[in-house]
């Protein structure tokens, strides 16, 4: 008897699972969200950004009738594991997890698993706003195929004091020039991850295999590739502050050397980074942000659903919301978190764009319309191979 | 105390003490041969491109760094004796010496950079040297953060060990024989300190070849110490194998530091041999005095700057360069972030107390049962945790307590912190326990009281000062931990320790300041209580 429920039971929920399909129709979708409780598993390692997280648990409860648990987490690459356990002993439906913050190398993990849910995200509503960009429908130069919808976004910045500095370098000839002519800079060794980012930036700029970078590194000629870029820092280091002995650890501290005047121009992933520093009093009130013309390696971070996910419909109504003007208004305003956009502004219309025209972003951030110049991160695979061949050259 | 009760403590005592150490040196032997779950040989680590480069700065900056703090305990010896600042002097290392290792690093590096504080006093405008850099390439901020730090316990244990060498006999007789002050240190009491002093001296060396938090903050960074290179492989996905093996090299290099600095110990004695023979009398040299006291003074100037630094860095909102003081000042972090602030000093207090008093009460089991007879006198194991790098201690002390169920639980942190408090509290406790007159005790059994009313009742209120200084000790000491509360606590114990070493990399020098303000205010606090009880408990007694 028992055993025939449980059976009955576990049928009812499969048949309740596969009631929605990635392309399920959207009234269907918010029906069937209704009342559900979404385990959204994500970093929680920012005040700023749990709040505004709670935030979003609010409004989608308030609209849709949705619940939304934070699972705060330290890795999101633990959470992969679980599910590909998960699989490995069949629990296929009913997962601990309904949603989850990712990109990068977990994503290519769980898409190479089948480990994901499907082309979810663009069948939502908001999809629409969405920009039309290759750091976008790339992860880490894998192709994303709706299987996760986009977050924020994330670009390699720099800032500098304009007053010291009126006419920063702005490609990375131009910064080896002002090298030359006895201008100070650092960036942060590798594998620190802001370190890494700058030396893919060289390499896309110098390399005479751009294209090489956008397929697995095992695929490439790895030396004829990066060749131009090692003499590029060959010729840079002598002239870095610690001449290419010391390095700064973080992006953070290159920050503060700027401040302390030991360097001229510092490296952020945040473009907005500057604006909260001014204001927190970490920076002065010259400070500008900028990118180089050529565009700088960007990203994008993502939300996605597992295979197994007990509360697919309940994610799918949380990840629209998320990439509603309103929702990535507040999520892009540094008040609140300070997180580029993935929305295309053309798109939008009316008091869906006064939002975001509302932002203060003060003068130091980057303006919002140079967000758009980004070069793709290289193929995931990269990164390692860079980061070993780095350390073989410069570390000893 | 009862026998089974007696017997049952010291077995505890033991195994608590011992297990950790046998089952980290083995888990860290066996992970790096494979034996522990889904570990790749970690033998790769060998063929990593920074492993001569790291060994070779681990070596200089470990050996360099106890000579100077040696050389500058015997310099202050030399140029102090006989003098009333010598006493104060004593008295102002003190704080120094339950300052943890992080906050002076933190410090020093504010003082010593281009931009920092030294420089901001004396530049006017314009912008910083390039002329030289904090941390440097070579490693001498490391150093010289070592040196200061370790200094002070030296100079400690020197006064300890001198009054029994007599030096005031041997300078008196010199100078009546023509001889120089400092040619009678260095041919008459010298070498006999030395050679007394050769077991601090050895866990000064085991510590700076092996420490993590100063090396992350002062040491160059990239090659990175031996002890940083193993962590860092530890935290890498995967990486337990290859940090395994790691640890077993700086085991290696280890053993190859003592046996240089053995050589060179031995080669100071036969130096000091050979001046012995010779005979010639200089007349006395009166400036060298004074350079030497200036040296020493404006080295400890260098580290209470550092340490204000810090203070004054946890109050300040703007302190750009070449500004002497904040240009802007304000309380906020302080008070608008106790928020976060109140889980950490609550973490690092409870660990402390825990272990603290966990570590005197061992200590005064073994000690009894030393004193009845029970057991021998075990002094060279108590030193074992402070000659074992906690690097490879902790990599398979983790991994048991991940086998076990136990790691990131509070009772193994305290555990790990208590292994290594306790050595401390038994170097404080064990000298004054032995030698306390067995009278006391002998009256008190005479008018009926029972053993334990006699320990209870006499002898542990006749030392209450030592033992409170042993647990004032032993909270410093547990206050300080970096590596056990990180590798043992899977994150779940933030304290004041961890979070500054964690915050440095990234954050913000005025959180920095703050966290390591309140990180040397705690064992200040602790160690206030400690000498301010017993006058208190005491007050209507004329003896104590």
């Amino acid at each position: 008897m028992k055993k025939t429920l449980i059976a009955l039971a576990l049928s009812a929920a499969s048949v309740h699972a596969l009631a929605i399909q990635p392309n399920s129709d959207w009234t269907d979708v918010l029906k069937e969200a209704q009342g559900q409780t979404v385990y959204f598993n994500a970093w929680g390692g920012s005040d700023r950004i749990n709040q505004y997280i709670d935030w979003v648990g609010e409004q989608v409860l308030a609209e849709y009738g949705v619940k939304l648990e934070h699972v705060k987490i330290g890795d999101i690459a633990e959470i992969v594991t679980q599910i590909e356990s998960a699989k490995a002993v069949g629990k296929d439906q009913d997962g601990n997890v309904d949603l989850m913050w990712i990109n990068g190398e977990n994503f290519a993990n769980m898409k190479s698993n089948e480990l994901l849910f499907g082309d979810f995200a663009n069948h939502l509503p908001n999809a629409a706003f969405v920009a039309d960009k290759p750091s976008i429908a790339y992860d880490f130069s894998v192709p994303v195929e709706g299987l996760e919808a986009p977050w924020g976004g994330a670009q390699l910045v720099f800032m500098h004091d304009s007053e010291r500095l009126p006419n920063p370098p702005k490609s990375a000839d131009a910064l080896l020039a002002h090298l030359k002519d006895g201008g100070r800079f650092a960036y942060p060794a590798p594998p620190a991850f802001h370190g890494t980012t700058f030396v893919k930036q060289v390499l896309s700029e110098v390399t005479q295999q751009p294209e090489a970078l956008l397929k697995p590194v095992d695929q490439a000629d790895f030396d004829a590739v990066t060749a131009p870029l090692w003499a590029y820092l060959d010729e840079m280091h002598p002239l870095l502050r610690g001449n290419g002995k010391v390095w700064p650890a973080s992006g953070e501290e290159t920050r503060q050397l700027m401040d302390d005047g030991e360097v001229d121009i510092s490296i952020s992933f945040n473009p907005n980074e500057a604006s909260a520093a001014v204001r927190e009093g970490q920076l002065a009130d010259a400070t500008r942000t900028y990118i180089f013309e050529g565009g700088t390696v960007g990203n994008t971070h993502f939300v996605s659903i597992p295979y197994n996910a007990k509360a697919a419909a309940g994610a799918m109504v949380v990840a629209n919301f998320m990439l509603s003007p309103d929702a990535q208004a507040r999520k892009a305003d540094p008040e609140f978190w300070g997180d580029p956009t993935v929305l295309d502004l053309a798109k939008l219309e009316g008091t869906q764009k006064t939002r975001f025209d509302q932002i203060d972003l003060g003068p130091w951030a980057l303006p919002i319309e140079e967000l758009a110049n980004t070069r793709g991160e290289p193929h995931a695979s990269w990164t390692g191979a860079l980061e070993a061949a780095w350390a073989e050259r410069y570390a000893q | 105390m009862g026998r089974a009760l007696r017997s049952v403590s010291l077995a505890v005592i033991a195994v608590a003490f011992g297990l950790p150490l046998v089952m980290g040196v083995l888990g860290t032997l066996g992970t790096a041969i494979g034996w522990f779950p889904n570990s790749l040989p970690g033998l790769t680590v060998l063929s990593d491109p920074r492993l001569f480069a790291a060994t070779r700065l681990t070596l200089f900056t470990g050996l360099m760094a106890t000579a100077l703090a040696l050389g500058l305990c015997i310099l202050t010896l030399m140029v102090f004796w006989g003098r009333g600042s010598l006493k104060r002097i004593q008295q102002a290392l003190a704080p120094f010496l339950a300052v943890p290792h992080a906050a002076l690093a933190v410090g020093l590096v504010f003082v010593l950079a281009p931009s920092g504080w030294l420089a901001r006093l004396v530049t006017l405008e314009g912008r910083p040297s390039e002329a030289w850099i904090v941390p440097d390439p070579a490693g001498w901020s490391l150093i010289l953060g070592l040196a200061l730090k370790e200094f002070p316990f030296l100079l400690m244990t020197a006064l300890a060990y001198l009054p029994r060498l007599n030096p005031d006999e041997f300078l008196r007789q010199g100078r009546v024989l023509g001889y120089r002050a400092s040619q009678c240190w260095v041919r008459l009491i010298l070498p006999n300190l030395l050679q007394s002093m050769r077991l601090p001296v050895a866990v000064v060396l085991a510590y700076n070849l092996s420490v993590v938090d100063m090396a992350i903050i002062l040491g160059p960074g990239q090659p990175p110490t031996l002890a940083v290179w193993v962590i860092e492989y530890f935290v890498q996905p995967g990486g337990r194998a290859q940090a395994s093996v790691a640890a077993l090299w700086l085991l290696l290099v280890m053993a190859v530091g003592f046996l240089i600095a053995n050589e060179i110990y031995r080669m100071c004695g036969h130096v000091t041999r050979e001046f012995r023979t010779d005979s010639q009398r200089k007349p006395p040299r009166p400036g060298w005095g004074h350079a030497g006291r200036a040296g020493v003074m404006g080295l400890l100037g260098l580290a209470t700057l550092a340490l204000v630094s810090l203070w004054i860095f946890s109050f300040s909102h703007r302190w750009r360069f070449p500004d002497a003081l904040p240009e802007r000042w304000t309380l906020r972090f302080w008070q608008g972030r106790w928020d976060d602030w109140a889980p950490l000093v609550e973490n690092t207090l409870s660990l402390g107390m825990a272990s603290a008093l966990l570590a005197l009460l061992a200590a005064v089991i073994w000690l009894e049962a030393e004193r009845a007879g029970r057991i021998p006198r075990f002094d060279g194991l108590w030193y074992l945790p402070l000659f074992i790098p906690q690097a490879c201690v902790l990599l398979g002390w983790q991994a048991g307590a991940l086998v076990g169920g136990v790691d990131g639980a509070w009772g193994t942190l305290v555990w790990a912190h208590w292994v290594y408090a306790l050595p401390y509290v038994l170097l404080v406790l064990a000298p004054a326990w032995r030698s306390l007159d067995v009278g006391y005790e002998r009256q008190a059994r005479l008018l009926g009281a029972s053993p334990w009313g006699s320990l209870i009742r006499v002898r542990m209120p006749l030392l209450l000062r030592p033992l409170l200084i042993g647990w004032a000790v032993a909270m410093a000491v547990s206050i300080a931990q970096y590596l056990p509360t990180l590798l043992l606590g899977a994150g779940r114990y933030p304290t004041l320790t961890t979070e500054l070493v964690t915050s440095f990399g990234g954050v913000d020098r005025r959180v920095i300041g703050t966290l390591a303000s309140l990180q040397m205010l705690l064992p200040w606090l602790v160690f206030a209580i400690a000498l301010a009880l017993p006058a208190w408990v005491f007050r209507n007694r004329r003896h104590a």
